[in-house]
């Protein structure tokens, strides 16, 4: 029963933009920071040297030159040289390594 | 980020290689199990450098399981591994034991004494109340009590006004203030007397109060009167007053010594045969390190202390003393006359300057020689010497 609901639930969203769900529209009516309410990713470069990103899902791959990762906004993919993962934990992954892009849905 | 490093030095950490397949989906489980990664480095396309902590490394296999990856460590660092090692070493925990119990005993003990504040002749008698109570060097900080040392030192040290008793770290401070004694007052109306302290004669009479009784040239023995205490009004109507005399009375005096010519003398000479004895010195107490019993029936010793000196001009009770000891062989010489005789005028110089007071001056010497019945030759020295001989007394009713 409750499967169902959640189907119904997802298919609905699925019509309207990406990314504006409930919490969302509550945190933009509200103006808290979109990455506090939602789970969309937020994503920090430092320098050249370091890229931050908060609300991640995982990697995906995990090469030397290129890392892609899997947020609820899609896939960032960050290249670069000698890339190495700082720390990883639940919440956040730093980059490390000196970074050329950061594409989306790549 | 240094601050990171220490926490994470002080938890200990591995360095494992991941070795697999699907590193990424190990990655990514640990990262969900919150098990903590970091300073991931891909190796090659099957595997990858990364640290754990030791705890996430125990929480790893798992993960480790489901991703088919397999785990081994590299290197472990940190505290915990580091201390692990000294586990196993029993010399090591005696030593810590031991070393932990010299640091408690050493800093529990007296190291050094500093006495301030006070004039230097009385350290002696100071530290004389410290022997008494077996305080020294070495004793232990827990038995002293300040306060009953500072009552002790003020009782039986004279002059002291104030004692203060202070143990700062491994020092025993001793601070004194000395007390002024009371001027010796002269009371004028009281009447006191000058009498002769020992026989002279008389060069000089200064009388400052009072009537003098003798004049200059006199002879005077031990315990005359010189100067009254009665003064004496010109008129005779007015009586006599009771003073307190005072005054100078600077008179001639003999000192003499006479001895025996001995013609045998007895040299004490060095053999050439010397002994040394090392002690090492800790705190007040010596420990013989080399040297045996003295073979020697007499001998003269010099003591030679090594003191090693810390930094800051820090003095260490550690040290050396070394004992150089001679043999002596005492012989009997036999002298000519002449010789004889100026060895006993020394001798009886040496007497005399022990026995005549330290105010008196030495104005004229005289050596004489004469015979006595048995025929020794005996040697008189007479010294002259000039000195106050002014010798207060209360002045009785006559």
């Amino acid at each position: 029963m409750k499967r169902g609901i959640y189907r119904i639930k997802g298919a609905g969203n699925k019509g309207k933009e990406p990314g504006e769900s409930l919490g969302e529209r509550l945190a933009r009516l509200f103006e808290i920071p979109g990455e506090v309410c939602g789970n969309r990713p937020k994503v920090t470069a430092i320098g050249r040297g370091e890229v931050l990103i908060e609300n991640f899902k995982g990697i995906m791959d995990f090469q030397s030159n290129m890392i892609r990762i899997n947020t609820n906004n899609g896939i960032i993919k960050v290249t670069g040289e000698g890339l190495n993962i700082r720390e990883i934990t639940n919440e956040e992954i730093i980059i490390g390594g000196k970074i050329s892009n950061i594409d989306y849905d790549a | 980020m240094f601050l990171v490093h220490l926490w994470n030095y002080i938890r200990g950490y591995v360095i494992i290689i991941v070795a697999g397949r699907s590193i990424e989906r190990f990655i990514n489980i640990c990262s969900k199990r919150q098990i903590l990664l970091w300073d991931i480095v891909r190796l090659d396309a099957a595997s990858a450098e990364m640290k754990a902590s030791i705890r996430g490394f125990r929480l790893m296999r798992p993960a480790a399981k489901k991703s088919g990856c397999r785990v081994h460590i590299k290197k472990k660092c940190g505290l915990p591994f580091f201390l692990y090692r000294f586990k196993r070493r029993k010399g090591f925990k005696v030593g810590l034991v031991i070393f932990s119990a010299i640091l408690m005993l050493s800093v529990s003990i007296i190291w050094d004494i500093e006495i301030t504040g006070c004039e230097p002749e009385k350290i002696p008698e100071i530290m004389s109340v410290l022997n008494a109570d077996n305080i020294g060097r070495g004793s232990f900080k827990l038995k002293l009590d300040p306060k009953i040392i500072a009552k002790k030192i003020a009782l039986n040290v004279e002059q002291v006004a104030w004692v203060g008793v202070e143990i700062k770290g491994v020092k025993l401070f001793i601070t004194i203030k000395d007390s002024i004694e009371p001027p010796v007052l002269i009371k004028n109306d009281e009447a006191f007397n000058i009498v002769a302290e020992r026989d002279g004669l008389v060069k000089k009479v200064e009388v400052y109060a009072g009537t003098p009784r003798i004049k200059e040239g006199e002879t005077v023995k031990k315990g005359q009167l010189l100067v009254s205490g009665k003064l004496e009004s010109k008129n005779p109507e007015f009586g006599t007053r009771d003073v307190h005399a005072l005054g100078k009375i600077i008179a001639r005096t003999w000192y003499e010594e006479s001895m025996p010519v001995s013609m045998v003398y007895t040299q004490k000479l060095k053999t050439g045969r010397t002994h040394k004895t090392v002690y090492f010195r800790f705190l007040d107490r010596r420990f013989k390190i080399s040297g045996g019993d003295l073979p020697f029936e007499m001998y003269e010793t010099v003591t030679e202390e090594k003191m090693i000196s810390g930094p800051f001009g820090l003095r260490l009770p550690i040290g050396l003393i070394v004992e150089n000891s001679s043999e002596i062989v005492e012989k009997q010489v036999e002298l000519t006359l002449d010789e004889a005789i100026d060895v006993t005028i020394e001798t009886a110089k040496e007497n005399l300057n022990k026995r005549i007071p330290a105010d008196c001056t030495v104005v004229d010497e005289m050596i004489k020689q004469y015979e006595g019945d048995s025929g020794t030759i005996y040697i008189q020295v007479i010294y002259e010497c000039e000195e106050d001989i002014a010798g207060l007394e209360p002045a009785t009713e006559k």
